[in-house]
């Protein structure tokens, strides 16, 4: 049986109570790192574990901090991108809801590291009551003097805010969420610069994923070599895949990094309900690239993934049997991605629109054989041509899911 | 015309304006608190909302008609928004948005006559697990099919 | 300085210098809608993508800046194919309004569409519906079906003017620009926006529907109505063959480009105040030669004889200290320095007196205080801009000459009406039909800046020189003609005035004399 990492204490009943955390050893490994460790340390171990971002874009976290100019005169922050918007994924609400204090204590050791005194978790507004969960353990950790003014009397300061958003899959975009933060129309900006020099407030920023930061007391705990091990190929750790749709046990499963894909579908969560066919997986979220029966073989790591032309992205596993039309598919995605474009740049705005007006009309029966050609060609002009990487989450699935399953959606164009 | 804000909740929303360097950045926490006070957000809620953080009220209504969550129209006692994404669509989501629609009399996004109900269909909830999904107000309801949904809305209308 | 190749052509350009701008001083105009020199690059139209070596994805041009050794290309099929891309998005949500959009004839997506575009539409859909006569304030009207969402109006609003009326609203495809409330646009430079706007979406109650930009001239030309002098084109019809048309002046559009160094600070704009004053230019002309004395339009010889009569005989008589002069601060350099030739220095005269400044409340941007446009240039001359004094200037005076080249201001005349009985001979200069022009013996039509030749000196010490546009009304000749001749008349220094055939003459002895005008 793998080792757990992230959900090891889960059936705990109250976890997400400070004293059973502290009973099953919370906030030790927090002690000994602010009173034994210099903050280069942490940021060495957490380099050393080769730990990916969890939130999609899979940057190496310790990398990211690196880039974080150490001597300026300026409030350096840390954002914790709770956003949680991409279709299919639900594990970050596991880890706020069942151990939020696995997470406060990773930001705090995230922040000693590297040199931050403000920290934002910015949620989505859906999660309200999940907001309240992390209000009262921030509060309970306040008490015990984990966070705040000169936590546990070695100096380091540390506020913890946490920040509504309102129903914007595009505010977990990292700039986006910089904006959104600051109060206006979550908005993507150019890169560079690049929030680690000009982030929130135009201050150097960190911004990592809820179950990123989850890892870093693990890491320090057990150290970065054993980390590694933990994944079957070279990132460390293990992740949280959330598998949803067509199983008989959906549901987040704590695996080691590179697990197979089949594995994860037939073993662990139980295979196809009703005995039916497979037809096809999404293997990293809505915005990953669809696999085919044949494809899914495979060992869910960034590398691979990126060869098989899909994503690791965020880890959400969503399966789809025979019987579902791949239409339907198909006119999710386009209505996702044309309802959530910001609408600040023109492929994004009007081409996402454009591809969902025309797979509902196909939908309605009232299809043309020059559509698919021309789906295909709007999204190719998508791709690679906006100011952030909406377009490309839209454009990536639109084209495999057309190539994949062509035949399937002239059907519906003829008939 | 100032809108009717309760004092504990201005108390509240001033101690929120005062964890960040910047008025404006609290703008969201302080909409959320907004709109649960009077059910929406107004053009009054938003020229108060532009007073307390000292922007022009142009910028509020800029970012109360970009998020979803942030209504300008009166929402029901009871929000209900049932999500219309991917895997909750393939587990039935769409039958049952229509289901409700047709009990309660309203289409998504209408408001039902006496004030209690607002249908609304949503983007990923995050609760594909439990597909398909619904909130109402700020709580999660998964797993739904047309006899839990009727057992939830005769609890509500009473 | 950093060396990069464009199109395999090497350039110098200083460290800095975005992709775009370097281009441009290559000579090569990559396209793009969001950007615009006076703000900071947006990066949402996407038109000016580019190819450069080494990078995986096309990058764009507006935001992306030099460093040595790189390579760009603006003509490759893929920018191209990216430019194609981008024009068909947005024409693809556009209305077709062209044949009644104002803008047709200066649109850049017309322009754009011509040069990198010639495609079918194939777009099937049905185009999104929206507002298309909102009104913003200040006789804008936005148009938000033809609105690109470039957000120049917005940032406009937001940078240069600060007072930030207009916002983005909504989400996606649905975003649309708009105000809050009734808090419509109320600042002196709105009617930028509808040259800031690159489509037809924000139009003015002025121009709308009158008529097409290309039966339109433009000549350069420097606005007279404050001392800040704003460079303009004066956009004028010039007429059809067969009928007539309603006005000469259409237009007022500013000519500060970013070749314009010494503007630069300003910025690209004009204020309202000089982009919709233009009526007077043909609002109740005066185009004939009134002398009392005769009951018709009298010659131009027999003014000048009139005129030059008067004078003379002050002359002989040796009672120069009975003749009065009044200038104004609308006379331009050359004018004025021959007024000073004529009347202070050959004639000696002492009262010489200005008519009352026009003054405004100034802002923080263009315009000044002084609503007029050469106080300064007044000053350089050697003038001290006196007041009249009624006193002085009607005591024993038997002749008085006053210009009157302001459309506007009504002070320093009513205190002259009723003291003009007193003098015997008055003359006027003026090219406006006001009703006071009848008190005055002998009425000389003249020209408005737009239809001279000369130059002013605004407020910040720089002298600016014009060129006519339009064409004198009737027989209206400029003040300068007049004061040359003027000079030649009274034979005190005819040999000064000799070879002054052009405003460029009197220029070049101004420069001679004073050292300002160096």
């Amino acid at each position: 049986m793998p080792e757990k990492i992230l959900t090891k204490d889960f059936d705990v009943k109250h976890l997400f109570k400070i004293d059973e955390y502290m009973k099953k050893g919370g906030y030790k490994t927090l002690t000994r790192v602010l009173k034994e460790l210099k903050p280069e340390d942490v940021m060495s171990e957490v380099k050393a574990a080769h730990l990916r971002g969890r939130g999609g874009a899979g940057f190496p976290a310790g990398v990211k901090w690196g880039f974080v100019p150490k001597d300026v005169d300026k409030p350096k922050y840390l954002c914790v991108n709770a956003d949680e918007g991409e279709p299919g994924t639900f594990k970050d609400r596991y880890i706020m809801t069942h151990n939020p204090h696995l997470l406060l204590e990773g930001i705090v050791m995230t922040c000693f590291a590297v040199g931050i005194h403000t920290a934002y978790i910015y949620i989505r507004g859906e999660y309200e009551n999940m907001a309240v969960r992390l209000e009262n353990a921030i509060s309970e950790a306040e008490a015990k003097g984990f966070i705040g003014k000169n936590i546990l009397k070695t100096g380091f300061d540390l506020n913890v805010t946490v920040h509504r958003g309102a129903g914007a899959y595009i505010c977990g975009e990292e700039t986006a969420l910089l904006e959104s933060l600051e109060g206006k129309r979550g908005n993507p900006r150019l890169k560079p610069p690049f929030p680690a020099a000009v982030g929130l407030f135009q201050n150097p920023t960190v911004i990592n994923n809820v179950e990123t930061l989850s890892n870093v007391p693990c890491i320090m705990e057990k150290g970065a070599d054993w980390f590694v091990k933990q994944g079957l190929s070279e990132d460390g750790g293990t992740r949280l895949f959330g598998v949803s749709g067509k199983v008989k046990k959906p549901g987040v499963y704590e695996l080691p990094v590179g697990t197979s894909l089949k594995e994860l579908v037939y073993t662990y969560a139980g295979g196809i309900k009703s005995g039916k066919k497979l037809k096809a997986v999404i293997p990293g979220g809505m915005s990953s690239p669809i696999l085919k029966p044949d494809e899914i073989d495979i060992s869910m790591d960034c590398a691979s993934l990126m060869k098989a032309d899909s994503m690791l992205g965020s880890g959400a596993v969503i399966v789809l049997d025979e019987d579902v039309p791949i239409i339907d598919v198909l006119r999710k995605v386009t209505q996702f991605y044309s309802h959530e474009s910001c609408g600040q740049c023109t492929p994004c705005r009007i081409g996402n629109s454009w591809i969902n007006k025309i797979v509902k009309r196909i939908y309605r029966g009232e299809g043309k054989k020059e559509d698919l050609d021309k789906i295909e060609k709007l999204a190719s002009n998508i791709l690679g041509r906006t100011l952030c990487p909406l377009g490309d989450a839209a454009a990536m699935p639109i084209l495999s899911i057309v190539k994949k399953f062509r035949k399937e959606l002239e059907s519906f164009i003829k008939g | 015309m100032s809108p009717e804000i309760k004092a504990s909740t201005e108390k509240k929303i001033k101690e929120l304006m005062s964890r960040y360097p910047k008025k404006q950045a609290a703008i969201l926490p302080v909409l959320h608190l907004v709109q649960r006070e009077l059910g929406y957000i107004s053009e009054d809620g938003e020229k108060w909302v532009a007073d307390l953080l000292g922007i022009n009220p142009v910028k509020v209504r800029e970012v109360v008609t970009f998020y979803s969550m942030l209504s300008r129209k009166p929402l029901g006692k009871y929000h209900i928004q049932i999500c219309s994404n991917l895997t909750c669509s393939l587990m039935g989501a769409e039958s049952l948005i229509d289901y409700v629609s047709e009990k309660l009399g309203i289409k998504p996004g209408e408001t039902s006559e006496d004030g209690k109900f607002t249908l609304t269909t949503v983007e990923c909830l995050g609760a594909c697990d439990q597909a398909p999904s619904m909130m109402i107000n700020t709580d999660y309801y998964g797993n739904m099919d047309k006899k839990k949904i009727d057992k939830i809305l005769k609890e509500l209308d009473k | 300085m950093v060396e990069i190749f464009i199109n395999d052509s090497a350039i110098k350009v200083k460290e800095g210098t975005t992709v775009l701008k370097a281009a441009e001083k290559a000579g090569i105009h990559i396209p793009h809608i969001c950007f615009h020199d006076a703000f900071p690059p947006e990066g949402s139209c996407r038109m000016c993508l580019v190819e450069i070596e080494g990078h995986p994805c096309l990058e764009l041009a507006c935001s992306t800046q030099v460093r040595e050794g790189m390579k760009v290309y603006t003509e490759t099929e893929n920018v191209r194919d990216a430019r194609k891309g981008v024009l068909e998005f947005i024409l693809a949500e556009h209305p077709m309004d062209c044949p009644i959009c104002d803008k047709a004839g200066e649109c850049t997506l017309q322009d754009y569409y011509e040069q990198y575009g010639l495609f079918e539409s194939d777009f099937l859909e049905e185009k999104e519906r929206k507002d298309k006569k909102v009104d913003i304030g200040k006789g804008l009207i936005l148009d938000r079906e033809r609105c690109v969402l470039c957000t120049r109006c917005v940032r406009f609003l937001r940078d240069i003017t600060k007072t930030g009326e207009l916002g983005v609203f909504e989400r996606g495809v649905r975003s649309e620009i708009g105000i809050f409330g009734d808090q419509y646009i109320d600042n002196n430079y709105a009617g930028n926006l509808v040259e800031l706007c690159p489509v037809g979406a924000i139009t003015d109650k002025d121009f709308r529907f009158k008529t097409r930009n290309w039966f339109l001239k433009k000549g350069a030309s420097v606005c007279p109505l404050c001392s800040r002098g704003c460079q303009i084109f004066i956009e004028y019809h010039p007429g059809f063959a067969r009928f007539k048309v309603p006005k000469r002046v259409y237009r007022i559009s500013s000519r500060v480009t970013s070749r314009d160094q010494s503007q630069k600070e300003k910025g690209y704009w004009i204020c309202d105040i000089g982009r919709y004053g233009y009526s007077y230019m043909d609002k109740d002309r005066a185009e004939n030669i009134i002398l009392k004395q005769k009951n018709r339009p009298a010659e131009r010889g027999e003014a000048e004889a009139f005129l030059g009569e008067k004078i003379k005989k002050l002359i002989y008589r040796n009672k120069l200290q009975r003749m009065g002069v009044v200038l104004n601060t609308w006379l331009t350099n050359e004018e004025l320095f021959l007024a000073r030739k004529i009347f202070t220095l050959d004639l000696e005269l002492e009262k010489v007196f200005f008519t009352e400044l026009d003054t405004g409340e100034k802002d923080d941007l263009l315009l000044t205080a002084d609503r007029t446009p050469n106080k300064k240039g007044a000053e350089e001359i050697g003038f001290e801009i006196n007041q009249i004094e009624k006193q002085k200037l009607f005591d024993e005076t038997e002749l008085l000459i006053v210009f009157w080249s302001s459309p506007f201001g009504l002070g320093s005349i009513t205190e002259l009406l009723p003291e003009l009985s007193k003098v015997r001979t008055k003359i006027l200069f003026t090219p406006f039909k006001r009703k006071w022009n009848d008190a005055f013996d002998l009425v000389i039509p003249t020209l408005v800046p737009a239809e001279k030749g000369g130059s002013f000196t605004n407020i910040d010490g720089k002298v600016q020189h014009f060129d006519p546009v339009l064409s004198p009304p009737g027989e209206a000749r400029a003040e300068w003609e007049w004061l040359v001749s003027l000079g030649k008349e009274i034979e005190v220094d005819f040999n000064s005035y000799v070879g002054m055939k052009f405003p460029y003459d009197v220029y070049k002895k101004m420069k001679d004399k004073i050292e300002f005008f160096r």
